[in-house]
């Protein structure tokens, strides 16, 4: 297992560099100049190019890669070219507001999909299981900006402030500024409806596959054995057949953690939290080359790294299954 | 020397059209002290340099920070600032600002001549590339007379020195020569609030890109009583649907700039909310290029004339007689804005109507186009770049589109993002026509610096240096009849050679809750709260 986890992580390197190289590229060759945008309405060409050769952008862009990347190995990140503030600490006190997101935007889809899952597998072609299956139709087909304006229309204007329209309180002892107040209550409330608005997505996808996947179990001799031994329907259900039918969605949850990044981005600048979402997008609009290269490299790691834990995870649902 | 209220007199005999329709009550109430005012921003503050950062949210929390000589009334009249009085000589060369004497920087230390000296040498020094340099072209020296009188000397007469001083961009902030030496420009970008030390109403506690940022009170500045508000929370919130929720459950207090699709949304949901605006003081336009670099290299002095819009019948056919600007205010603004042909806002000092001069006549401009060579047997097509920054742009370009139509020509819309125009429009790219709204403009004075032959922002790349010598005309004359005069013959000209095409005016908006007392409405130009304050 250790041999495994140590390679997976090596694996990580090329990974990792082949994105944020493919990232550098891509950034330097659409339309776009950070320089005209930090220069504003006092642009001449003159100070372009003073400003051009002081960030290193009139080299070649191989040779800017390398100077990012022997940068980065001693730890430096890299400073906003509009901003001036180091990328690194700006990510990391925007990461842990996306991570909370995507952690309860799980949490959601798994609370919504498990149940449905289990109801519409269990009770087949029946009233409960068309319901199901039809609200994870609907669910699928709404797109994150959607969901997150009816609900901001619902509870924000409509039952006038019952939940907070945007911003973030941070968790008690968890604030990275000088002014802010944590509290876990305040933290609940900011983070609820784009929580649910993320994840509604997610629990209709994983709701159709756990199902799936149920329906396959439930009809396994294994099941059918636990059934036979007299074991009573929960834990043949919940330990025996969910446990088993889990590894596809797993999977699949893995897997949508990219697009929960993509999808945080949208929710994020609706619900004007302060995450790495907003961070990337802000970053790419500016075309801020510095801080496009520090969302790719963070949002690179987490989907490596979860990706890898999925993996390890298969072994705890699975004990037939081993890593060498 | 003489003083300086007859020479106001000449300066601003014209008024300022920057008369808002801010809500103030009648009654007027003792100010409360104390409270937190929340702020909503649409657009993020981009860095923190007073003089090097781009953007209005910045200067917007700049002329809270900082303080500078003077500032300026909505109606145009100056007032002291940090200087308690001012003199102008009679040849208009000399100005002369007596300090007071009691005002400190956040960090303690007293502002004094030498920090004027040095605020005005720091924005001259071309290393510095401070944005405010392109307005203090007309200055020779500035010179301490002693601890509390400092002397600005012109090269020649400057009708807009004052201008200058008090509100173009965001006014001369004094910047303390001992911060500025110590810490770094990348500092003061970052918004670490020990290099922004300034010597206004508010100090910067904090300020954390894309979470907020927080001002407190400054309890030793030089006006006794003021500011009200113990504290500023400015906030950016871009989607217009999440301010409107926002500002129903009251959990913003003003909205510095609100977008204008949804204002009667927002008035039907808040009765009584205090919905702020003006007279236009920003052009929407549909900007022709006219030249291209005739060696391909962007920015070229060495000119070509652009393929279709270098001819003045193209330009005029398609700029002047084929746009139906009320049409277009009806269906993109409805009809909350005015159509305009003129070269300067509808809402700017000695502005002039000149609608007249291009009415939209479609037959005219189809025998313009017959005369240029176009018909059916050879269509004009052109292309006409629009980007992402506000939907109202790609509903001009849209109706546009449909007017070319009418006229027999097709023009194909391009849909880029703000950074991709900002780069195609400002390093002389390839395009034909854009639309965007473009700066703010106080006085006829600014659009030089984005209209001017040689200027930077000069989109449409036109060479004719009349132009030119309008600019300088109209910013040497120092009598303010004269100076209309001038201004209309710009005005007259520039709608007759159609260089920059406005299409509108682009009205802004501040939204403030009922609670929010005594703000002053001046659209972008000044954002202030020093005298706001909270009845609740």
């Amino acid at each position: 297992m250790r041999t495994y986890i140590i390679r997976r992580l090596l694996q990580i390197v090329p990974t990792i560099l082949m994105i944020t190289l493919v990232v550098f590229v891509m950034m330097r060759s659409i339309p776009g100049d950070p320089v005209v945008a930090l220069l504003g309405d006092a642009y001449n060409e003159e100070d372009a190019i003073k400003v051009r050769a002081e960030y290193g952008l009139d080299k070649p862009v191989l040779v800017q890669y390398g100077i990012w990347l022997g940068k980065l190995v001693q730890g430096d990140w890299g400073t906003s070219i509009l901003s001036g503030r180091p990328v690194l600490k700006d990510v990391m006190i925007r990461l842990p507001v996306t991570l909370e997101l995507i952690v309860l935007s799980m949490a959601v889809a798994l609370a919504i999909a498990i149940p449905a899952a289990i109801i519409g597998a269990l009770r087949q072609n029946t009233w409960a299981d068309y319901s199901a299956t039809s609200i994870a139709m609907i669910g699928v087909s709404i797109p994150e900006f959607f969901a997150g304006v009816l609900l901001l229309l619902i509870f924000s204007v409509g039952l006038r402030g019952t939940l907070p329209s945007s911003g973030w309180v941070y968790l008690p002892g968890t604030c990275p500024m000088i002014v802010c107040t944590g509290s876990l209550w305040g933290n609940m409330m900011h983070v609820l409806m784009p929580a649910v608005a993320l994840g509604i997505g997610r629990a209709a996808l994983l709701t159709r596959l756990l199902r799936a996947s149920m329906l396959e179990v439930i009809r396994t001799e294994y099941v059918t054995t636990a059934r036979a031994k007299g074991l009573s329907e929960r834990p043949v259900v919940l330990k025996h057949a969910l446990k088993n039918a889990l590894i596809p969605t797993i999977t699949v949850m893995g897997l949508q953690v990219g697009f929960l990044i993509g999808g945080a981005i949208v929710v994020e600048t609706l619900f004007a939290m302060p995450g790495l979402g907003t961070f990337g997008i802000d970053a790419i609009i500016a075309r801020d080359y510095q801080q496009v290269q520090g969302f790719a490299l963070i949002t690179a790691v987490a989907f490596v790294v979860i990706n890898l834990l999925v993996d390890l995870t298969y072994t705890f649902l699975d004990p037939r299954i081993r890593y060498a | 020397m003489r003083s300086i209220r007859p020479v106001l007199g000449l300066l601003l005999g014209t008024i300022v059209l920057l008369g808002g329709t801010a809500a103030r009550p009648a009654d007027a109430q003792a100010p409360k002290r104390g409270g937190t005012l929340r702020v909503a921003y649409g657009n993020e503050i981009l860095g923190m340099d007073f003089y090097t950062t781009p953007g209005y949210e910045m200067v917007w929390v700049a002329t809270n920070v900082g303080c500078g000589l003077v500032s300026i009334t909505p109606d145009g009249k100056f007032f002291p600032d940090a200087a308690e009085s001012w003199q102008i000589s009679s040849d208009g060369l000399l100005y002369t600002f007596k300090l007071r004497k009691n005002v400190l920087f956040h960090d303690g230390s007293k502002v004094d001549a030498a920090a004027v000296k040095f605020t005005f040498d720091y924005v001259l020094d071309p290393a510095n590339r401070a944005n405010m340099r392109q307005f203090l072209g007309a200055v020779h020296s500035v010179e301490v007379v002693d601890p509390h009188t400092v002397q600005i000397r012109l090269k020649q007469p400057y009708a807009f020195m004052m201008h200058v001083l008090a509100v173009y961009r965001m006014g001369m902030i004094i910047i303390s020569p001992v911060v500025t030496q110590k810490y770094t420009p990348e500092e003061r970008r970052a918004g670490k609030p020990e290099a922004l030390v300034g010597c206004g109403p508010f100090k910067l506690v904090e300020w954390v890109k894309g979470n907020h940022l927080v001002m407190d009170r400054f309890d030793k500045y030089f006006e006794q009583g003021v500011p009200y508000l113990d504290r500023v929370v400015i906030r950016t919130i871009k989607d217009p649907v999440t301010q409107l929720a926002a500002f129903k459950a009251g959990e913003i207090d003003f909205i510095a700039d609100f977008s204008a699709d949804h204002v009667d949304s927002l008035r039907a949901q808040n009765p009584r909310a205090q919905i702020m605006t003006g007279k236009e003081t920003t052009p929407m336009v549909a900007m022709m290029k006219v030249t291209v670099p005739a060696d391909g290299k962007p920015m070229s002095k060495d000119r070509a004339p652009h393929a279709i819009f270098n001819d003045i019948r193209v330009r005029k056919a398609v700029g002047c007689y084929g746009i139906d600007r009320k049409e277009i205010v009806k269906i993109a603004y409805k009809g909350q804005a005015t159509p305009w042909v003129g070269i300067i806002p509808p809402g700017t000092m000695d502005t002039v109507d000149v609608n007249h001069l291009c009415p939209y006549d479609p037959a005219r401009a189809k025998a313009l186009l017959a005369a240029a060579g176009y018909g059916p047997q050879k269509p004009l097509v052109f292309e006409l770049m629009t980007n992402t920054e506000k939907s109202v742009f790609n509903v001009i370009a849209t109706v546009i589109k449909e007017q070319m139509a009418r006229i027999g020509v097709t023009a194909n819309i391009r849909l880029v993002d703000k950074p991709s125009w900002m780069t195609t429009a400002t390093q002389d790219g390839a395009f034909d026509m854009y639309i965007e709204d473009l700066a703010s403009l106080l006085t006829v004075d600014q659009n030089s610096y984005l209209s001017a032959s040689a200027a930077a922002w000069n989109h449409s790349r036109h060479v004719d240096t009349k132009v030119d010598d309008y600019y300088a005309r109209y910013a040497r004359e120092m009598d303010p009849v004269k100076r209309k005069a001038i201004a209309r013959e710009l005005q007259e000209y520039s709608a007759d050679k159609l260089y920059w095409n406005t299409i509108s005016g682009s009205p802004f908006y501040q939204v403030a809750q009922p609670w929010l007392k005594d703000y002053v409405y001046q659209a972008e130009f000044k954002v202030q709260y020093k005298k706001v304050w909270l009845d609740k």
